[in-house]
């Protein structure tokens, strides 16, 4: 059988991987499963996430349409990126783009909120002011530059978020 | 660095401890954390990827778990040494190829692990021989508490713990074991079982090598989901599964060395000894396909000299790169193969 990938080279590593019902097949040349980052060794686990992301462009089929223009407001990152790589930017991209995430998460896992272990940073009081006043930097720093740039509604935004925070 | 100074040939997690060891080669389980205030490793500038590292190694040392660690950056390793950190499952393929602030600390007795940078900021990792669920998810869930202190972890209420892909966010939490089915594989009960397994939340997979069977007919069995279970259940879940697993496993060996079956397996087995113990030559796709035979010999009661602890070390040792460390140079393919003969005809 020949490589799915290059269609050229004779395929020799053989791979079934089923997840929520759905199995999927791949049938790799030796070069074209390392060039994915396939183990080919003893044990090695295929990260889910290039399982999904790379092989069955799992990820790619369940996201929600959206505009061009999203982006993160902390990171940055364009919502057709993430589109692109089924990577995130940070943790705040989770905020950024909530209704989509909570629509690809129950996709994914079959529901979208979280039942285990539970974290709190107030738990820990230092931490918890560290955690602040390094955000409360971050955000002012970003609404210099939004205004700068003159984007008003993403400086609103940020200006709600510090206000928040201030409290 | 020298890789094989700090790693012994002996592997303490492939002793052949814990349950079921004969048909359940280790369990393995991981969290996957990101720190608040820190782009993901994906995104991160390379300044900020390096004061994230040094933030989290000083963090982890600060554990009793990694007194007298070994912490290891990636840009101090030449090719051989990445690999047999992959081979002895303490660093992915992933990790390995980045340079940035990519670290691992493993500890002293090699049971732990935190990769650092790889996809996500911290994978805290616990692996540990047989059927061993409960301790490995304790080991991971002590030092995720430990650090959590430490280090302010991105999380939000609705969604748990935040991580670079989706598929991992949640409880961050994927807990696998490494089975050995030959006889399920034989009497061609696989595919059944592999499809029945997709039902349950869980995920299995099998690297082929040429010709039908899997590897040396192991299989890693995980939770395919992590968000909206808690951490018990997604372990409960697998527990069960797993001991499901073994019970078909047993009763397909228990077909195979009934009536005229049994001089058929018992000749197979005996043949794989003969080969890994007479061979000039053997590449390590062929060596897994006669361990996996000796191992089930072994299991079975058959008399193969030499016992479940010692295949699974040598199913660690006779990798590549672990060849490559023993032998203490670089070998090509032939060479290895030529090595890898001359090691089995001395230790069997
Ligand atoms: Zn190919
Ligand atoms: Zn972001």
């Amino acid at each position: 059988m020949l490589c799915h990938e290059c269609r050229e080279k004779e395929a020799t590593i053989f791979l079934k991987v089923a997840v929520n019902n759905k199995i999927t097949e791949m049938h790799l040349c030796q070069d074209c499963a390392s060039k994915k980052g396939m183990p080919s060794g003893f044990g090695q686990s295929l990260p889910i996430s290039e399982m999904f992301g790379n092989i069955s462009g799992f990820v790619k089929e369940f996201l929600p349409k959206e505009k061009k223009t999203l982006r993160c407001w902390s990171c940055g990152l364009k919502y057709s990126e993430f589109k692109e790589t089924g990577k995130l930017g940070c943790p705040d991209c989770y905020k950024s783009f909530e209704p989509q995430m909570t629509e690809l998460l129950a996709r994914i896992h079959g529901k979208a909120v979280h039942t285990g272990k539970k974290y709190s940073p107030k738990d820990f009081p230092e931490l918890a002011h560290a955690r602040k006043k390094r955000l409360l930097e971050d955000l002012k720093k970003e609404l210099k530059e939004a205004v700068e740039r003159e984007d008003f509604e993403t400086a609103a935004k940020l200006r709600d978020s510090i206000k928040d925070l201030e409290k | 660095m020298k890789i094989g100074e700090i790693f012994r040939p002996y592997i303490s997690w492939a002793n052949g401890q814990g349950d079921w060891p004969d048909i359940v080669f280790s369990t393995r389980g991981r969290f996957a954390r990101n720190v608040y205030g820190f782009s993901f490793p994906p995104r991160a500038s390379k300044e900020k990827l390096k004061e994230l590292a040094e933030t989290a190694m000083n963090a982890v040392k600060k554990s009793r778990l990694f007194i007298k660690a070994h912490c290891i950056h990636m840009d101090e390793l030449d090719g051989i040494e990445k690999a047999f950190l992959v081979e002895r499952h303490h660093i992915s393929h992933n990790l390995a190829s980045q340079v940035s602030g990519a670290a691992v600390v493993v500890s002293s007795d090699e049971t732990m692990s935190i990769m650092i940078n790889e996809e996500d900021h911290l994978r805290i990792q616990s692996i540990s021989s047989g059927l061993s669920i409960k301790r490995v998810y304790e080991n991971i869930e002590t030092m995720d508490s430990q650090l959590g202190r430490i280090l302010p972890y991105a999380y939000s209420r609705q969604f748990g713990f935040l991580t670079a892909c989706p598929t991992n966010a949640g409880t961050g939490f994927r807990i696998s074991c490494l089975v050995h089915l030959p006889a399920l594989a034989r009497t061609g009960q696989m595919a059944k079982v592999l499809e029945n397994l997709s039902t349950l939340g869980i995920t299995a997979r099998g690297i082929y090598g040429e010709g039908t069977y899997v590897l040396g007919d192991f299989y890693q069995i995980s939770n395919a989901t992590c968000l909206g279970r808690s951490e018990q259940e997604f372990a409960e879940n697998l527990n069960r599964v797993v001991n499901n697993l073994i019970r078909h496993e047993i009763h397909a060996r228990e077909n195979l060395i009934k009536g005229g079956a049994k001089a058929k397996t018992e000749d197979g087995i005996f043949r794989s000894l003969g080969i890994l113990k007479n061979a000039r030559m053997l590449s390590y796709e062929e060596f897994m396909q006669h361990i996996s035979l000796v191992r089930m010999g072994a299991a079975m009661g058959l008399d193969m000299a030499i016992d479940i602890s010692s295949i699974n070390q040598l199913t660690i040792l006779m990798q590549p790169a672990h060849l490559q460390t023993l032998a203490g140079r670089k070998l090509d393919q032939f060479e290895r193969d030529v090595e890898r003969a001359g090691y089995l005809r001395k230790k069997l």
